[in-house]
């Protein structure tokens, strides 16, 4: 058993997505993406809403811990 | 003969007859009860059982285009958590689990308000019982706040139908809307079990609380069939849509921060019954057909991600984030399972969330709605986090796991291994779900616009995580509770109403306490009595004497 098995997983996860990500992009260019909404056939529109959505979620959710989060045993007390 | 028994009924006397099977005759009796009660499928459509009581027609076992996919999919679960739960000796939690099934099947064939709040109620009271075999003081309090919040829910179904009796003279299932007033009772009635804004605290309160293979059970039944009674009788109503918005994006918040991961899918259940809420609102031929694939696949790969978090519990003792970890190397099988429902939920195409979805998301486009529309894309971004990142990346990865761990029960692999054969089948071969929908529609979910777009929100949101990850800008796990719409009734009710009971308390006692010192005054016993050595009387104050005084001489005046 390796010591850096996730760790070497990781990377080769983290430069498949990115390979993937960027011939979705380049794909963008090669046809007209037909949406519901124009501003939506915008190049690469998807791929900056999900970025943005997920940063938004997983910051504001952080920030909320300050309003929501108690201790485990909170409701037993 | 057996097109006259309403289905779900035999799986409820098999229950019944459960404590005098042997063990190793159980799980068989109990598949072969849901084999038997799926004979009513090949039923067709139309009305087959009626009772006269009371001089109400009681529709009893009715079936249609709609109830249909519901009572294959209700069927499809009840095997699934059979097979799961097929190394458990647990009888309770047998007994109730297929009681359970059947009584929401039983209710998705009642064709009028009153046989359906009979089993509505069933099945409130037979899915506690599988809450409460959680058998941890959590859950057994966890149980009694869900069976409190689940009869309410049948108490009101019950008033809306009574007053729809009333002044409509008819009570069999029909579409409603808000103008009425039996119409709100009922919508707050459904509006409890599909767990709307702020009625939802009893979901992720109490499923995370049940047993190993409990919590795959109750994630299956209740909140779909309140999305088929929502569909049956709301359709088109247009707070559905504001709702399910507000349902598809809120929960995401609590589940990124959220420790325990069964919790984390309880609020991906809410999330996601918030896009069959929408699509209900919309009430179009293809949104409700959207509704419809979706509950049905989302039944699946639910059950999935709630079956490998179960066998996670079931080995490694714990579903919380901050203790799991590293796990892919001793549960293989389960690793790769849970994936393939992490990217079901997530709508990757070639599997079943995307053909599901593709459906309410047309028919929203396809209306002009930009906002809901990217509410819900944005939503979709959501449920790439927290359910098809977050449970498989704590779980099974995260970080090296110490002590060694075995993998899943071979039961269970076979049930997951089930459920994610069908979620790729579905979403390679949707047209096989299509078929079944309520209306025929023509759909080609597989376009290059829709796939490429989707392709590219869920690879930038995976590019997101990576990216946080590595700025260390990720909330790491924290051992804690997340508040929720519980805290209302948990917290808040408590912490006023135990201060003001206590009050009102003393005040009554003090009132009484200066009543009887009045009357011996009176009766010019007070002085023996407070010499006697074996009564105590407290003695009142002044102005307690004067108070009860003046009240008594009003008393009199107005008496004369």
């Amino acid at each position: 058993m390796k010591k850096n098995d996730l760790t070497s997983m990781g990377k080769s996860f983290t430069k498949y997505i990115l390979i993937i990500g960027a011939l979705l992009i380049l794909l963008d260019f090669t046809f007209h993406r037909h949406e519901y909404f124009s501003f939506a056939e915008i190049y690469g529109f998807p791929a900056f809403f999900g970025f943005i959505s997920f940063v938004f979620i997983v910051l504001l959710g952080k920030w909320l811990r300050k309003f929501l989060m108690r201790k485990e045993d909170y409701y037993d007390q | 003969m057996i097109s006259n028994i309403i289905p779900g009924l035999i799986m409820i006397l098999t229950s019944f007859l459960l404590p005098t099977i042997p063990q190793y005759f159980r799980h068989p009796a109990m598949l072969l009860s849901v084999g038997l009660s799926a004979l009513s499928l090949f039923n067709g459509y139309g009305t087959f059982l009626e009772w006269d009581v009371l001089g109400l027609n009681l529709i009893l076992y009715q079936s249609d285009s709609l109830t249909f996919p519901f009572s294959i999919i209700f069927h499809i679960a009840a095997v699934l958590v059979i097979i799961f739960s097929w190394h458990s000796k647990n009888l309770m939690e047998h007994m109730a689990t297929l009681a359970y099934a059947g009584s929401a099947i039983g209710a998705l064939h009642a064709g009028d308000f009153f046989s359906l709040f009979i089993w509505w109620e069933a099945t409130a009271l037979t899915s506690v019982f599988i809450v409460f075999a959680g058998n941890t003081k959590a859950a057994r309090d966890a149980a009694m706040r869900y069976l409190i919040i689940q009869v309410s829910s049948g108490v009101l179904l019950l008033i809306g139908a009574c007053l729809l009796l009333y002044q409509t003279g008819n009570h069999n299932l029909t579409v409603l809307d808000l103008t009425t007033d039996f119409g709100i009772f009922i919508f707050i009635a459904f509006g409890i079990k599909a767990a709307f804004p702020f009625l939802n605290g009893w979901l992720q309160d109490s499923y995370p609380e049940s047993s190993v293979t409990g919590t795959v059970a109750l994630s299956a039944f209740t909140t779909k069939l309140a999305i088929y009674a929502l569909a049956r009788t709301f359709p088109g109503t247009d707070s559905l849509i504001w709702i399910g918005a507000i349902m598809t994006a809120f929960p995401v918040f609590f589940a990124v921060i959220e420790n325990d991961l069964r919790r984390v899918l309880s609020f991906s259940l809410n999330n996601q019954l918030g896009f069959m809420v929408v699509g209900i609102g919309i009430g179009t031929e293809l949104s409700l057909n959207g509704t419809v694939a979706h509950a049905f696949v989302h039944i699946i790969y639910k059950a999935l991600l709630f079956m490998s978090m179960g066998a996670v519990l079931y080995r490694a003792g714990t579903t919380k984030a901050s203790e799991l970890g590293g796990l892919y190397k001793y549960m293989p099988f389960t690793t790769i399972f849970c994936i393939i429902g992490a990217m079901s939920i997530s709508a990757f195409p070639l599997f079943s969330g995307f053909v599901a979805k593709s459906l309410i998301m047309s028919s929203l486009g396809g209306m002009g709605m930009v906002l809901i529309y990217f509410v819900l894309f944005f939503a979709s971004a959501g449920v790439l986090e927290h359910s098809g990142i977050k449970i498989p990346y704590f779980a099974f990865f995260a970080h090296e796991r110490k002590s060694k761990v075995k993998e899943a029960p071979i039961n269970m692999l076979i049930a997951m291994g089930i459920a994610a054969f069908l979620c790729i089948g579905i979403g390679v071969f949707p047209k096989y779900l299509y078929q079944i929908l309520p209306y025929t529609v023509e759909y080609q979910p597989y376009t290059i616009d829709h796939v490429i777009s989707q392709l590219q929100l869920l690879v930038f949101a995976i590019i997101a995580f990576l990216f946080l990850v590595k700025f260390k800008l990720y909330p790491s796990e924290i051992k804690s509770t997340v508040l929720n719409s519980d805290w209302f009734y948990r917290k808040m009710l408590p912490g006023i109403g135990k201060p003001l009971f206590k009050k009102i308390g003393l005040l009554t006692e003090f009132i009484y306490e200066n009543l009887r010192f009045f009357f011996r005054l009176i009766l010019n016993k007070s002085h023996k009595f407070s010499n006697s050595s074996y009564i105590k009387v407290t003695t009142p104050s002044f102005a307690g004497t004067i108070l009860i005084s003046i009240l008594f001489i009003m008393l009199l005046i107005v008496l004369l």
